[in-house]
Parts: C-alpha cells; sequence; structure tokens
C-alpha cells in the first residue's frame, strides 16, 4: 500500500519533470538537425554549432545578455545588502513603509514596471535635452549631448531597479536571525565597525546575499518583458532577439547557444551537488533536508572542489570585467557609426560585412516588424536610428510630422540610376528626402491543395467557407486597404463610413471563424509548413516561400491589389548623417541591388538592376528564371495598372484605424 | 550605531523615489492626458470597449492559476515526502528550465501543437484521425490547438508551473512534524491530518504561489502573441500595442497598465487578508 502510494506520487512528479522538459528536449534535439525546420529531422549535424559563433546578432546579443545580468547582479547585490542593513536599523514604521514600496516591483506585472520606466526614462531625456542646450548656450567649456536615447545604460538601471528587491528579501531574514548584540560586543572587544561588520556580520548574513545574487541573475537572464521596454532599439539581449526571431523563424543557431547556456548551468549544478554529497559522505552528516540553498552553498565553496570553483568564478568575474571595460572604451572610441531599421530578412547581410570593410563604417542593422510598429518606436524615444526604410504611406506621415531630415543628393550619386518610374512619387513629390529601396505588390497567397478552385478574389480572405485556414495580415492599413478593395473602395479613403464598412467586413470573418490569427513574418512558417491555406504577404515574400513549399500560389486579386515602394530616409538630428549616406548610396548601386534582388525577391527600383536581373539569375543558377516567376517579382505595367498605392491619411482617419484596428482584436 | 547604519537606508530611499515612485506617478500623469497634454479622463472613460480583453485575461489566467495549483500542490506535497537526495536532484531540475530562454521554450510548444506539428503528425501515426473520421463521419485532417485559448493557457501553465511548485514545497518542508505526529495521536486519519493540519498550515505557500502564476499569467502578451497567434488579444498585448506595437498612444496604454495594476493589487489584497501573506516571495 505504502509502496504503491510512492509509486503513484513519484509517476506524478515524473509527469510534472516530462511536462516541464519535453519542450526543452526537443530544442536541443533540434540544435543538431543538418536542416534548419523545428519540426522536420533531416540527419546530425553539429554545423549550427559552428555557424552561431558568425552569426553577429547571437553573439552581440549574448555578450549583452551576460554583460548586463553580471553588472545587474553585482551592483544590486552590493546595493541590495547594504541597504538591507539600513533598513534594519530603522525605526519599525519607517522601515515598513520602505519595504512596502521595496514589494511595489515584485508585485507589479513586469509590464507595467517596464513601461513606466520607459516613460520615466523618456521624461528624463526631454528635460535633459532642455538643460544641455541652455547649458552649453551659457558655457562653451564642456559640450553636453543633448540627444539622449535608451540604451544599455537605461537597460542596466532597469534590471538593478528589478533586482534590488530581491537581494533585501533574500538578506533580511538573516539580518533578523542576527544577534543585535554581536556587532556591539565585537566593537567593545577593539574591533573598528568596519572591522566588526568584516568579521561579525558579513560571515552571519552571507548566506542571504549568496542566494540573493543567485536570484538577481537569473531574473536577469531571464528576463525579457523589462528589458524589452528599456533597452531601446539598438540594444538587444538574447531575450529580445530570440523574441525577434520568432515572428518568423527561430534560427537553430539560437538553439545551439541555449543548448550550450543550460548544459553549463547543468553542469555547475552537478559539480555543486555531487561536491556537496561527498562532503556529506565524508562527514557522515545528518541530511541537509532542511538547509537552504545559499547555506548550503556556503559549505561547498568550503570544500576543494569548491576552491576551484570559487576561484573559477573570481577569474571569470575578472575576465567578465576587463571585457567590460575594453567594451565600453572601444565604444566610445569614434568608430564611425551607421544604425539602421529595416524589415527583418530584408537585405542581404553579405552587404553590410561589404560595406563595413569597404568603409570602416560599422553597421548596426535592426529590424521592426511593420510600418506602425516602427513609428511607434521613433515615438517612444526608444529609437536612435539613423536610416530608416518605411513604405510610402508611413513615410508622407514622417514628412508631414517633420521627422525626416533632406537628404544631399551629391553624396548619393548613384541616385541618377533610380528608374524615373520611382522618383518623385506622391508620398514624396520633390524627391527630397528619400532613395527607394524596394517595390513590390501585396496579393493573396494561397496552397491550392487546401482549397476548392483558383483564387481570384480578396472575398476568399473573409469566405466562411475557408473557415479557420485564413490568416489575416496584422497591421491596420493592409488589413483594412484589403477589405476597402475587396468592396471597390480607394485604399485612401477618408470617409469614415467607407472604412467601416471594411471593419465591419474583418469583424464579421472574425466572427465567423475564418481568421486561424493575425500574423506578420509569421506567415513563412505557417504557409510554408502548410498549416494555412490563405493569406495575404507581399509578392517578394512569396517568392521565398516558394523555395521550401512549392504548391504555393501567388495571385494579385481582380479586385485589384497595393502596390508599395519601401524608401531608404534619414531621421532629423540623424547623429551620423555622413555616415547615412554613405550607407545609402552604396545600397542604392547596382551591384548591391542585385545582390537583394536576389536574396529577398523584391524587385529593385534600379533601373540597371532590374534590366541585369534576368542574366544574373542564369549565371547564379544555371537556368533561365521561370518568366511567371519574374512578373510576380517585377509587375508588369498593365498589372501595375490595376494597383494602387498607399498614401498619408489625415490624422483623423489615422485615428479611426488604430480604434478599429484594436478593437477587431478583442 | 544604529543611527549610523540608518544613514545607508537613505540612499536606497531616493533610489526607491526615483526608479519605482517617480515612474508611477509619470504612468499617472498619461493616463489623466491627452496627446496635446491637455487633462482628460477620457481614456479611462473609453475602456469599456476593451472589457472583453478584461474578461478574457483575468479568466484565461485564473485558469492557468487554477491548474498550476491543481498540479502544483501535489507534486510540491509529494516532493516533499521524499528523500533527501531525491529533493535535491527534483528541486534543481524544477529551476533549471529557468536557464533556457522562456521565449525559446514557448516556442518549442509552437512545433508541438501545430498543424502539421508533432502531436498532429502522432495522432496521424496511431490512426486517431481515421478512427475520429469513419466515426463521425466528418474529414478531420488536423487538431487547431495553435492560436486557441487552450494553447495559451498552455502557455501560462508551461512557462509559471515552477513558481507555484516552489513556495508551496519549501512551505510544506518546513512544517513541524511533530504537529503532524501529535494529530495523528489525537486519532486523526491521514486525511483528516492532510484538511486540518497541512493545508492550512501550507496556506501561506499556496498564497504566493498564486500570486506569483496570475500576475505574469495576466499581464504576459508574449505567450498570446506566440501561442495565440494575435487571436487572442490579452490585457498585455493591448498595452504593448499602444506603446511598441501598430496602436501607438501611450495615454491609453498608460491608463490601461494603472487599472490593471489597481485591480492586480486589490485582488492581492483581498487574498492576503485571508490568509496572513507577510513573507512575499518564499522561492528558495
Amino acid at each position: 500500500m505504502r509502496q504503491n502510494r510512492r509509486t503513484g506520487s513519484r509517476f506524478l512528479i515524473g509527469l510534472v519533470f516530462l511536462f516541464l522538459y519535453a519542450p526543452i528536449a526537443l530544442l536541443i534535439i533540434f540544435s543538431f538537425n543538418e536542416g534548419d525546420s523545428s519540426a522536420v529531422w533531416r540527419g546530425f549535424s553539429l554545423h549550427w554549432y559552428q555557424s552561431m559563433l558568425h552569426n553577429r546578432l547571437i553573439v552581440e546579443s549574448v555578450y549583452m545578455t551576460l554583460l548586463v545580468s553580471l553588472l545587474a547582479t553585482l551592483i544590486s547585490t552590493l546595493a541590495g545588502t547594504f541597504a538591507a542593513i539600513g533598513l534594519y536599523s530603522l525605526p519599525r514604521r519607517r522601515r515598513d513603509a520602505l519595504l512596502t514600496v521595496n514589494n511595489i516591483p515584485m508585485m507589479n506585472a513586469d509590464i507595467v514596471t517596464g513601461v513606466s520606466l520607459c516613460l520615466f526614462f523618456v521624461a528624463f531625456f526631454q528635460l535633459w535635452g532642455g538643460f544641455a542646450r541652455w547649458f552649453n548656450g551659457v558655457q562653451s567649456a564642456v559640450v553636453l549631448p543633448t540627444r539622449l536615447t535608451l540604451g544599455l545604460g537605461t537597460l542596466l538601471l532597469a534590471h538593478i531597479a528589478f533586482n534590488i528587491p530581491y537581494v533585501i528579501l533574500n538578506v533580511a531574514p538573516k539580518l533578523r536571525q542576527m544577534d543585535r548584540n554581536l556587532m556591539d560586543a565585537a566593537q567593545d572587544l577593539g574591533c573598528t565597525w568596519m572591522q566588526a561588520f568584516w568579521k561579525v556580520m558579513l560571515p552571519e548574513i552571507k548566506p542571504g546575499i549568496i542566494s540573493g545574487a543567485l536570484i538577481a541573475f537569473t531574473m536577469s537572464i531571464d528576463d525579457f518583458v523589462i528589458s524589452y521596454f528599456t533597452a531601446g532599439s539598438s540594444t538587444s539581449t538574447l531575450a529580445m532577439t530570440i523574441y525577434g526571431m520568432t515572428k518568423r523563424r527561430v534560427t537553430p543557431e539560437i538553439n545551439a547557444v541555449s543548448t550550450l547556456l543550460f548544459l553549463t548551468v547543468l553542469v555547475l549544478l552537478v559539480i555543486v551537488n555531487v561536491g556537496e554529497i561527498r562532503q556529506e559522505r565524508r562527514k557522515n552528516a545528518p541530511a541537509a533536508r532542511k538547509e537552504p540553498i545559499g547555506e548550503r552553498l556556503r559549505r561547498f565553496f568550503a570544500t576543494r572542489t569548491g576552491r576551484y570553483v570559487q576561484w573559477g568564478l573570481v577569474a571569470a568575474a575578472a575576465v567578465c570585467f576587463v571585457v567590460t571595460v575594453s567594451f565600453l572604451t572601444t565604444e566610445t572610441q569614434s568608430i564611425p557609426v551607421v544604425n539602421v531599421c529595416s524589415w527583418g530578412e530584408y537585405i542581404d547581410a553579405d552587404l553590410i560585412d561589404q560595406f563595413e570593410a569597404e568603409t570602416g563604417i560599422r553597421v548596426n542593422y535592426q529590424t521592426a516588424e511593420s510600418n506602425e510598429t516602427m513609428y511607434s518606436l521613433l515615438k517612444s524615444g526608444g529609437a536612435d536610428y539613423d536610416v530608416i526604410v518605411p513604405s510610402d504611406y508611413m513615410i508622407a506621415q514622417l514628412i508631414e510630422e517633420d521627422m525626416l531630415s533632406e537628404l544631399n543628393y551629391d553624396n548619393i550619386p548613384n541616385f541618377a540610376l533610380i528608374d524615373p518610374r520611382f522618383r518623385n512619387l506622391s508620398y514624396d513629390p520633390e524627391n527630397k528626402y528619400t532613395v527607394p529601396y524596394t517595390w513590390s505588390t501585396l496579393g493573396i497567397i494561397y496552397n491550392p491543395t487546401m482549397v476548392d478552385g483558383p483564387v481570384t478574389s480578396w472575398g476568399a480572405l473573409y469566405d466562411e467557407r475557408n473557415a479557420g485556414k485564413v490568416l489575416l495580415i496584422n497591421n491596420s492599413r493592409d488589413a483594412i486597404g484589403e477589405a476597402l478593395m475587396y468592396l471597390g473602395y480607394s485604399v485612401n479613403t477618408t470617409d469614415e463610413s467607407e472604412i467601416r464598412a471594411a471593419y465591419r467586413v474583418l469583424d464579421e470573418a472574425s466572427r465567423r471563424g475564418v481568421f486561424q490569427g493575425k500574423v506578420m513574418d509569421e506567415v513563412f512558417q505557417t504557409m510554408e509548413g502548410g498549416n494555412a491555406a490563405i493569406a495575404s504577404y507581399y509578392a517578394g515574400d512569396y517568392l521565398s516561400m516558394l523555395e521550401n513549399n512549392e504548391d504555393l500560389r501567388y495571385v494579385i486579386p481582380e479586385e485589384g491589389a497595393n502596390w508599395f515602394v519601401d524608401a531608404m530616409c534619414v531621421l532629423k538630428d540623424a547623429p551620423h548623417m555622413e555616415e547615412a549616406e554613405a550607407w545609402i548610396n552604396f545600397i542604392a548601386s547596382t551591384e548591391a541591388n542585385l545582390a537583394n534582388m536576389d536574396y529577398i525577391r523584391y524587385a529593385s527600383p534600379n533601373s540597371e538592376a532590374l534590366e541585369q536581373y534576368p542574366a544574373y539569375y542564369e549565371e547564379l543558377y544555371g537556368e533561365e528564371m521561370p518568366p511567371e516567376l519574374y512578373d510576380i517579382m517585377v509587375t508588369p505595367p498593365d498589372v501595375l495598372a490595376r494597383c494602387e498605392m498607399y498614401e498619408n491619411t489625415p490624422p483623423d482617419t489615422r485615428a479611426l484605424y488604430n480604434r478599429l484596428w484594436i478593437q477587431l482584436g478583442i | 550605531m544604529n543611527r549610523k547604519l540608518s544613514l545607508l537606508a537613505l540612499p536606497y530611499a531616493v533610489w526607491l523615489f526615483l526608479l519605482v515612485v517617480i515612474p508611477i506617478l509619470i504612468m499617472a500623469v498619461y493616463a489623466f492626458t491627452t496627446s496635446e497634454s491637455v487633462a482628460t479622463l477620457e481614456n479611462f472613460t473609453d475602456m469599456g470597449i476593451y472589457a472583453s480583453v478584461f474578461v478574457r485575461s483575468f479568466r484565461l489566467a485564473a485558469v492557468a492559476t487554477l491548474i498550476c495549483l491543481l498540479i502544483g500542490y501535489p507534486a510540491a506535497y509529494f516532493m516533499a515526502g521524499e528523500g533527501p537526495g531525491f529533493q535535491r536532484v527534483a528541486l534543481a531540475l524544477i529551476m533549471l528550465p529557468m536557464w533556457m530562454n522562456f521565449l525559446l521554450r514557448t516556442y518549442s510548444w509552437m512545433s508541438i501543437l501545430e498543424n502539421n506539428g508533432l502531436l498532429n503528425q502522432l495522432f496521424q501515426k496511431i490512426g486517431l484521425f481515421s478512427l475520429l473520421n469513419s466515426v463521425t463521419g466528418q474529414e478531420i485532417q488536423a487538431f487547431q490547438m495553435l492560436r486557441t485559448p487552450g494553447a495559451v493557457t498552455l502557455g501560462m501553465v508551461y512557462n509559471y508551473l515552477p513558481f507555484m511548485i516552489l513556495p508551496i514545497y519549501s512551505v510544506i518542508l518546513k512544517l513541524d512534524r511533530n504537529l503532524l505526529e501529535a494529530a495523528r495521536d489525537l486519532g486523526a486519519d491521514s486525511v483528516q491530518v492532510f484538511l486540518r493540519v497541512i493545508l492550512p498550515l501550507s496556506l501561506p505557500g499556496v498564497l504566493s504561489g498564486v500570486t506569483m502564476v496570475f500576475v505574469p499569467s495576466v499581464s504576459t502578451f508574449a505567450i498570446s502573441r506566440l501561442l495565440g497567434g494575435g487571436t487572442q488579444m490579452m490585457l498585455g498585448d493591448l498595452i504593448e500595442q499602444q506603446f511598441l506595437g501598430g496602436a501607438y498612444n501611450p495615454h491609453l496604454g498608460a491608463a490601461i497598465s494603472m487599472v490593471m495594476m489597481i485591480i492586480v493589487v486589490l485582488c492581492m489584497a483581498l487574498m492576503n487578508h485571508f490568509g496572513e501573506g507577510e513573507e512575499q516571495a518564499v522561492m528558495l
């Protein structure tokens, strides 16, 4: 009976572990996958472990994560310990008041902490900007930077802010247990206060400090939400990088990195536990079931293995410190830099290396999800971009809000190669701000094996017969625009009743369960894997999907479609104007356009590249590009004539779009 | 000596004021103004249309918390009854997943739950669909599991279960064994011992576990985004949309954050009123 119960309870615990570890096992297994899928096994390989070292985004974000976690742990452990000592010598009432405030970050949802810190930093930056301008005006000895942005500094502050409470929480009980007379006794016996602190107090509260530091470190490493709101655009922790990737496809390189981190911790845990067990056996001591982890660690560090580990940790900390210092100093040295923001997988990454090698300018390449999210990032003060690549209507809006700076086209001679068709378009009629990057269409992608008959109309997206098989595009302009086109209205209408009618089409389809989900770059995986039948997305991306799933078809619906231009522009007051123009000129060259066209499959606005691409393709792949695919990539004029470009709409209409868009989601 | 030491608390008090109190005040200012910095209550009065998001968030988070409790309590209870070696390993194994990023672990569930994912493939292999289809006469090829409320709940349970197990475990572990013996001596059977001694005494652990699961669940946006596929908008998504997402309006976002914060604090205060919630997080 008793035996049975034990088996039963172990079975339950086993199930819990199976639940916790099944996804982890899967991640580890697929880090050894030959292919890049996370569901299809293509044979064993270690190549992801090799290539992760060359993935700059991953290497930098792992480094940033470790740097921020270690620094935040170090600082918050020190500060938290002293704060706890201070708190415990306060009168009870004042101490309780402070402890209540101290508990706020722990009680609050992470998102509230993140958002409030973000608003705080931005408000501070504005105040600072005013002060610095005034200060630089009244004297000229010291020049203060006027423009501060979210970044490593704010990220670190945020991490320290949420770590300190955990340290205090762990140190406080030890202080409470400690006999207060001990300190007095030590001082009576001739110790100075410092000596008493080192010799009496510290050993007493050390376990609390150690476990506080461990928790702080774990919290820092695992944090995503607070970092997401406070790191800004140019600093990315591993969690943020992974979040960006989950939208499209997580490269198995991330699995590899995570597996390594995971195994390191596992090995450390095993060493700690084995050392401890050995020591227990030697002492033949009774089992330490009630001991807190801190206490166990302290004893472990007293063993011989423990001392090695301790020295190892000290050495590691020293290395980190040196690396940090050297990193910070090289950062401040003036290596020319340009910060670029574009869409995910929207450039042939070799071009970045090439540009860096040619010019010595370092490119920080970041991505945003959609025009709307990029706009939010710019507005919330989190972005420190120089070059951005928004679409037509967003460019018009940014110009209207005076957020772009005029370009000096003398520095961008390759602008001459831009086909006249793509100059002076409605979003930038005098072409003062932009250099086109790509152009393409928004149409319907479908999987003929999963729907009846060919798809010809936007109506297929809202058809109840396709219930559960449709992916709605996850940005307001495209989603509402499609419904407008379906109803036969202009995508640029400002008529509220027409926009509301389009909203009702979406709302009704949504209520009847037509949409399986709302996606941006998640569409790649979902359509390639045959998990949904119909989606609307961009022609260039369709061609990329086709490489992984030959069944897919692309169609410009009979009602017409949207065609768009994405163009490079420079933000107002960009700190690296010269480098930005050098980058734009490089990207506008024919060679770069050919490479990009081949890699991202969007049509180029460069007339030479457009002309040379078929030959380029043939040379590269040894065969002619199928004409029907070329027509999808480079939309022929007669089809383009049926397509409408988005224009900037008045603020009222934009507000209506935002409101309806949120309403659709709820 | 005490006066000298209490000076140490001063910098921290300043720090708390700067990085905890002021940010929340700024958030409040945003919540009560418009983008033209005019004072308004509009952000709050407009919130009615989001009632369904509030309801969904609190419902899914409550369900996830309940499931965590139903799994976590017995698991913690049984763990505490095992030998020290077993406990040590189990404890380490519960903490360990936190070292693999939670987004990545959640992402892994996507490949399990997709229509062509591992679970549906498994069902296909064992002939579940052909069996079902022959019985019901339908043509099911896959269960739609991803992008459902169930998937989001699963994600929450998966991510936050350790936060339920750990505090309950550490409270049960600290129970005075003599109490249990005394209860038995006084004639209680094992069910009574559990219901009348162990359960009430472990309540603080339960409360702290519930807090640690409920608060992150109700405010998540990454889990609902990944596993809900944009169809299961939660409060976190709503807030994120207003700040860094597709509908920039930090004033409304701040107002929603405020309301959420207040509701959560009220819930927790109410709960702690019933238990003696002196020590909040008893993680280790």
